[in-house]
């Protein structure tokens, strides 16, 4: 079998277990939702409103039914894309994550962005010399940001840069002084198509803090990964026989260390956009991040089934079909991947 | 590896260059308007769904209620043009209605569109009981009169048509969602209209054709941030005008508060209105024993609890409802008294030897709880350590609601903002009970805040004050209260009282009576009216 078609039978293998893997997702998070403690009906009304008035309401959003049937109704409006309507707002779940998703993508990718800028520039700057106090300048760094807790970098941001100094906004996406860009939910693509550099201007001032914060918080794991596989790939027999060949050290480094070390960081990127719905939560919460993470906290509090339901599918959804694309382009790259 | 001397400058030019031109572009607002922040973000703008402090703040900008509830705490008509007139039985309520009042899409307001917009709430409302439990059935009777018929009588009435979620909204613009929310726009008839629904943002323009006073601003823009350090940011660092405080932390009130005493901001307090208190498991023992609840409401000194918990900023409560109304007797609840305490607990069995631990649930997630717990528990081993002593348990609000009907907890504490600024609001929900077996609760307002009290006959003069009116009905509800401080089925700890604060350059912003910041009285400049 040619590789072309080993390929894709590998890819439509992945690609026929996502269904399954969405399906058991979402039966999990059904089940693990109403077997939490707490109740919509609570968070909806308050505690004190009558028992006709809850039961009423009870029975509007289809709560009195069985565990079995919700979950049958749930699954049957899953497969027909329908995520339902929010308890608390009423509004279609879809069009809660279409608003939020956009924020979230886009603060993700700027992040992902600036921390393998960075975390790649600080691995590979030590690697001049071993041991020396740039490298280790570099560990410090790596481990630093890594154990750094999300809340209190992003806290200590704010604190510095919007309330001490003033130099940029304390939290949102957009100025209420602006009407923000219309389009894609994507402001800085959207500003950018519509040419308009008050809307661009804006969109960047309420990013940079805490896409950098992100970004930093999340450098460490890029710094780290480079830095052990480009010394394992240096120290390997292939490198030896470059050196051997009579190249220089940067062309050794650039066109044969490098390229190998880097692959396993592709790996990593892809894993690091799963943690980011984790760690941006609290730079949502923090910087008043209108994202997807955001709106799960609120609707986890409230006990929004719909909502947290649609929002879990949907980032698992995305989670393993970005998983895949990486695990096709790492076996695509490298020749040594079997399938 | 690195750039090169030749690339070096002109990338960190360009770098700083950015930098200076995000730090330095902040986009101005047209003039005479004002950025007003909260914690709040608006999910829905319909009044049938707006039932958080947030959402109803910003309706009554948006709408008028029939009644508003002055700062002096009077009753004045708005939409309405007069007092409800009460037929002899108390029944039936007729309510006038002002003439040339239109809604923001040109309609007239009059009695159908009331009636349209009443039934609405009835029927898809979130808080709809307020009025369901009241009225049985309602008709325009002319063009601009409506009649409300009523279940039995109910001397309140005009306070809980002040509920701003029975603003009016156009029936025309609502015609499609007459059984269905609208939660992006609002038609209603309030001094400003919607000019953009963003979520997290939104901006209002003042509304031409308005009634009354035109606003004293060109519009606002409303901003919500999901935290304290932001909001609080966001004030000093003069991003925004005006700042409500809603659940603003303790500590950043304190700080806004004393800039506000330098005078490097304005404060304005509205109307205390929310209550926090413990509710204590009556039906089940050790607090089934009266002897040990009044132990207990002797040996909470609140004014540590004031000074330690709220950081001065919660004045204490001995009444389950807030001193500012009429009716409220701010001394049913036994003061301070750790000897009394003492006494009541050897009575009990305790002190000699054995000492009452108490399970003291608090909500995790509000942090002034778990202070107030903790403090708590040091002030009684510091006064009855060898009686009584406390065991802290901390609980996420919404699971913690979902058990205070079952009797899960022996004590908790709570808070209370009633819908509507009338002491029978507070009194109803904490002491009401349908069905009881002896002094045990079974069915009503009790067992939902978790004491499972009663009193014989409390629940009937709790009905009859709803009949009576004047100087009678306060009596009886003194009376209520004072029952209530014998039994103990609560402990109240303290009054919240809002507060908004805004740039020096702007006038102290104004509350009514109902605890809400007037947006349509904020204004720049000038010394306090």
């Amino acid at each position: 079998m040619s590789r072309r078609r080993a390929l894709l039978g590998y890819v439509g293998a992945r690609l026929a277990l996502v269904p399954v893997m969405l399906w058991l997702i979402a039966t999990l998070v059904f089940l693990l939702l109403r077997v939490a403690p707490g109740d919509p009906i609570d968070a909806l009304l308050g505690s004190r409103a009558p028992e006709a008035a809850r039961e009423a309401l009870r029975q509007k959003l289809g709560l009195d039914q069985s565990l079995l049937a919700q979950y049958g109704g749930f699954l049957s409006q899953l497969l027909r894309a329908n995520l339902g309507t929010s308890l608390s707002s009423e509004e279609p779940v879809t069009r809660i994550i279409r608003e939020s998703l956009p924020a979230s993508l886009e603060l993700g990718a700027v992040a992902l962005l600036l921390a393998a800028i960075l975390g790649l520039a600080v691995g590979f700057s030590g690697i001049a010399r071993a041991e020396g106090r740039v490298d280790l300048a570099g560990r410090l760094f790596g481990i630093g940001t890594y154990a750094l807790p999300p809340f209190w970098a992003a806290m200590v941001m704010q604190l510095v840069f919007a309330v001490a100094l003033g130099w940029l906004p304390v939290g949102g996406r957009f100025p209420p002084t602006l009407q923000p860009p219309s389009g894609s939910g994507f402001y800085l693509l959207d500003s950018l198509r519509h040419g308009n550099g008050a809307q661009l201007l804006a969109t960047l001032r309420h990013l940079l803090l805490p896409a950098t914060t992100l970004g930093v918080l999340l450098s460490g794991i890029f710094t780290n990964a480079l830095r052990l596989n480009l010394r394992r790939a240096l120290a390997s027999d292939y490198v030896e026989a470059a050196r051997g060949r009579g190249l220089s050290e940067r062309r050794v480094v650039l066109r044969h260390a490098l390229p190998n070390a880097l692959l396993p960081v592709l790996t990593i990127a892809g894993i690091t956009v799963a943690s980011l719905i984790g760690g941006a939560l609290l730079i949502e919460v923090t910087f008043s991040w209108p994202g997807i993470a955001f709106r799960l906290q609120e609707a986890i509090a409230q006990r929004d089934y719909p909502v947290v339901q649609g929002i879990v599918v949907v980032v698992a959804a995305l989670v393993v079909l970005i998983s895949v694309a990486v695990d096709v382009l790492v076996a695509l790259l490298d020749p040594r991947i079997r399938f | 590896m690195r750039p090169g001397p030749l690339l070096r400058g002109p990338l960190a030019a360009a770098a700083l260059a950015l930098g200076l031109a995000l730090a330095g572009c902040q986009p101005s607002k047209p003039p005479g308007t004002l950025i007003v922040a909260t914690k709040s973000r608006i999910v829905s703008l319909d009044p049938a769904k707006a039932s958080r402090i947030g959402e109803q703040q910003l309706l009554s900008a948006l709408g008028d209620p029939l009644y508003a509830i002055s700062a002096e705490g009077q009753i004045e008509p708005r939409l309405a043009a007069a007092l409800p007139q009460l037929s002899p039985d108390g029944l039936r309520a007729r309510i006038p209605l002002r003439r040339s009042v239109r809604f923001h899409d040109g309609t007239p307001f009059n009695a159908a569109a009331l009636e349209f917009s009443l039934r609405r709430f009835l029927a898809i409302g979130t808080l709809s009981y307020q009025l369901s439990d009241r009225v049985s059935s309602l008709r325009a009777l002319d063009s601009h009169t409506l009649e409300l018929t009523l279940k039995r009588p109910f001397s309140p009435l005009p306070r809980l048509l002040s509920s701003i979620v029975l603003t009016p909204v156009s029936p025309t613009a609502y015609r499609a969602h007459r059984d269905k929310p609208l939660a992006d726009r609002f038609v209603g008839t309030g001094p400003y209209r919607l000019a953009f629904f963003g979520g997290q943002q939104l901006r209002l323009a003042p509304f031409r054709d308005y009634w009354g006073p035109r606003p004293a601003n060109n519009g606002l823009m409303l901003i919500s941030y999901s935290n304290s350090t932001a909001l609080f940011g966001a004030l000093r660092g003069g991003e925004v005008d005006v700042l409500l405080s809603n659940s603003l932390e303790l500590d950043h009130q304190r700080a806004l508060h004393r800039l506000a005493e330098a005078g490097r901001l304005k404060e304005a307090v509205g109307p205390p209105l929310e209550i926090g208190f413990l509710s204590l498991l009556t039906s089940e023992p050790p607090l089934n024993d009266p002897r040990l609840r009044q132990a207990l409401a002797h040996s909470l000194d609140r004014r540590l609890i004031q000074e330690r918990v709220s950081l001065g900023l919660r004045p204490p409560l001995r009444s389950l409802v807030p001193p500012v109304l009429p009716g409220a007797d701010p001394t049913a609840w036994a003061a301070y008294d750790p000897a009394r305490a003492r006494t009541l607990l050897r009575a009990a069995g305790w002190c000699q030897g054995r000492v009452l631990t108490l399970p003291l649930t608090f909500r995790s997630d509000i942090p002034s709880d778990r202070l107030f717990a903790l403090t708590w528990q040091a002030q009684l081993r510091r006064d009855l350590s060898d009686c009584l002593q406390l065991q802290p348990e901390g609980m996420e609000s919404t699971t913690a609601y979902s058990q205070l009907d079952k009797g899960a907890f022996t004590m908790i504490l709570l808070d209370w903002l009633g819908d509507y600024p009338d002491a029978e609001n507070y009194l109803t929900p904490m002491l009401g009970c349908g069905k009881a077996d002896g002094s045990r609760c079974l069915e009503g307002g009790s067992v939902l805040s978790g004491s499972f009290w009663t009193a014989p006959g409390i629940d009937s003069e709790l009905l009859r004050s709803s009949e009576l009116a004047g100087e009678p009905r306060l009596a009886l509800l003194r009376r209520v209260q004072r029952r209530a401080g014998d039994g103990v089925p609560y402990l109240p700890l303290w009054v919240v009282t809002p507060v908004a604060w805004a740039q020096p350059r702007l006038r102290a912003p104004r509350f009514d009576g109902s605890g809400r910041v007037v947006l349509s009285a904020l204004q720049a400049g000038g010394a306090q009216p």
